[in-house]
């Protein structure tokens, strides 16, 4: 039970004419546990998020959850299996409120109806501390309080899994501490996973189990948070071959 | 800070249900068969229907729509073609049901490749072409269609304005009950999802493209009961005339004016525009289109998000009536967080995507 494997992705490969973005990537992800997933601009980890949901279609290999082959799924039909994400530049629905934000998960992204697809709405604005704003139209929230509403609206529809495509993104070290604390929260109220794409890498360190490290599409490392935090490869790719030798 | 939005609430619902038994009473107290009030009317409820049913694919779902035409010509043939052939009879319902029925295949059928493969502009020209080339066939269709002169009807069976009155009035009733349940329900909240962003929508569970063939195709079912029931009323049926693109642009006119992606913006645009177009005829007839063109420039220079915005001082979100089926029916008040201003993004966007 410990080491429930709820994603796995099995040689992914895709390439944009002649870049290669993904090349033969492999990754598990397990149950109430978090896997960060770092790498420069460019590297490829927003292409395995769009690979994993089906906007993109891999040249190669497979991705499973919960040990079924789903690729090639229609988005929307990936949602619904238990895949929720969220995404770099922030897709809020921006005329909607806060809570009609969130429904639109509970509703498509689980079929929920109701008082049901109502309670795991409000649920989900709780755990993102939004509940209060539940009434505020999202054209008026902050860049900070939108990535917590992406959250929100992911996890209305009970995913199984769940990607975060950068949250931390433009938020300053207050509103990076509050994401810190909701990420956690979600982990343990929410029987998940959890694949963390992230830029402010010390974020992603005091968080994961695993890190994995993607650079010009290859996985190089993949290890604890304080192994990585080492590795010559790793080292190599975020600051060149000189920040080694000293 | 409340925002009640207009005519909601137990007193709103009063006021429409008075409003309507007043236009119901009209015929009565004006004499139908010769007021010039009348006719206006009838043609407005049929403005109002047209523009719903555009609002609806495009202000909600953002799918822009250039091919309403098609629809509104599709069901007045089916109407004229199944009475010529004596299939169906004169103001017959299961005629007109029909004919707003076969435009709605035809939006599914049409809205398989073009909502799917098309986005945006190349939606729109897609739907353009789409109505273009159906109405070069009715032309080109001989006997079947009855070419580019098409279906004479038997005018001697014209039973005087008064049950056109009460039809369109019927018909105008029945499309804004529908779509006021429809965009609150979760296909409404689906649709206003896919016009924010299709990508997150997608991502979220949204089938995309039945959600945006349900919107194509329920504007143009009554779009088709429009063409029906002018087909009742013209008595002669031709390409030239139900397959103009005037149909295509007036709902786009009429809702743009009144307030795009609003419950009660094609309403008011409808009427509006109706009435211009009447009183400019009446007064200068050799100005009329020039009048008429000046106004609608006038109107959208200064009122970037339709006159609708003129009800609630100005500052009323684009949604009068707050999205989603699980707040209270008849609009909860707003978190009084809006600024001026705000909205006209959304506004562009709409209009844009
Ligand atoms: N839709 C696309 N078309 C062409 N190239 C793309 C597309 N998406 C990503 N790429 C390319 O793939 C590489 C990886 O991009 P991305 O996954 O966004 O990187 P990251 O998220 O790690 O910064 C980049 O070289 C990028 O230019
Ligand atoms: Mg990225």
């Amino acid at each position: 039970m410990a080491n429930e494997e709820v994603l796995r992705l099995e040689n992914i490969s895709k390439s944009f004419g002649g870049v290669k973005a993904l090349n033969n990537v492999s990754l598990s992800l397990a149950k109430k546990k978090i896997v960060g997933l770092i790498g420069p601009n460019g590297a490829g980890k927003s292409t395995l998020f769009n690979v994993v949901t089906s906007f993109y279609k891999p040249d190669q290999g497979r991705v499973f959850l919960e040990g079924r082959c789903i690729t090639g799924v229609t988005p929307y039909k990936i949602c619904r299996k238990g895949i929720g994400r969220t995404f770099q530049l922030v897709k809020t629905f921006t005329s909607m409120t806060a809570y009609e934000n969130v429904v639109v998960g509970a509703l498509y992204g689980h079929k929920l109806r109701g008082k049901d697809a109502q309670k795991s709405a409000m649920e989900a604005l709780e755990l993102v501390d939004l509940a209060d704003k539940k009434d505020v139209v999202t054209s008026h929230m902050t860049l900070s309080d939108r990535r917590l509403l992406e959250v929100a609206r992911a996890l209305a529809s009970m995913p199984i899994v769940v990607l975060l495509d950068e949250p931390m993104a433009g938020l300053n070290p207050t509103e990076i501490v509050k994401m810190l604390q909701i990420i956690n929260r979600a982990r343990e109220e929410r029987d998940m996973g959890i694949l963390w794409v992230e830029h402010k890498v010390d974020a992603v360190f005091h968080l994961c189990d695993h890190v994995a490290v993607l650079d010009y599409g290859v996985k190089i490392a993949e290890d604890t948070p304080e192994n990585v935090a080492h590795d010559t490869k790793v080292i190599e790719a975020y600051l060149g071959k000189e920040a080694v030798k000293r | 800070m409340s925002k009640q939005p207009f005519l909601s609430g137990k007193k709103g619902v009063l006021g429409v249900i008075l409003l309507i038994i007043f236009l119901s009473a009209l015929p009565i107290v004006l004499e139908a068969e010769e007021s010039y009030f009348i006719y206006f009317l009838y043609i407005s409820f049929i403005y109002i229907t047209v523009a719903q049913g555009w609002n609806l694919v495009a202000g909600y779902a953002g799918q822009v729509s250039l091919g309403q035409h098609a629809f509104f010509g599709i069901g007045a043939y089916v109407t004229a073609m199944s009475w010529d052939a004596g299939l169906t009879g004169y103001l017959d319902p299961v005629a007109m049901f029909s004919s707003g029925a076969i435009a709605a295949l035809l939006a599914v059928i049409i809205g398989l490749p073009l909502l799917g493969k098309l986005r945006d502009d190349y939606f729109a020209l897609g739907t353009l072409g789409f109505a273009e080339i159906l109405r070069v066939v009715f032309i080109q269709g001989k006997d079947i269609t009855g070419g580019p002169i098409g279906i004479m009807l038997p005018s001697g069976r014209y039973a005087g304005m008064t049950p056109y009155y009460y039809i369109s009035l019927g018909i105008a009733v029945l499309t804004l009950v529908c779509i006021w349940f429809l965009i609150r329900s979760r296909f409404g909240l689906g649709f206003v999802a896919i016009r924010e962003d299709e990508q997150a929508a997608e991502a979220n569970g949204i089938p995309l493209l039945r959600s945006k063939i349900l919107a194509f195709s329920i504007g143009a079912f009554f779009t088709g009961l429009c063409g029906s029931l002018t087909a009742y009323y013209s008595f002669h049926i031709h390409p030239g005339g139900v397959f103009t693109l005037t149909w295509g642009l007036l709902p786009l006119l009429m809702t743009i004016l009144g307030g795009i992606g609003t419950f009660w913006g094609p309403v008011i645009g409808a009427v509006l525009l109706a009435g211009v177009f009447e009183l400019a005829n009446m007064w200068m007839p050799e100005l009329h289109t020039l009048i008429s063109g000046l106004f609608i420039v006038l109107v959208t220079m200064f009122m970037p998000n339709g006159v609708v915005s003129l009800v609630k001082g100005g500052d009323g979100p684009p949604f009068l009536y707050r999205i989603g089926p699980f707040r209270s029916l008849f609009g909860q008040s707003n978190t009084g967080r809006v600024s001026d201003g705000a909205y006209e993004n959304g506004a562009e966007n709409t209009i844009q995507r």
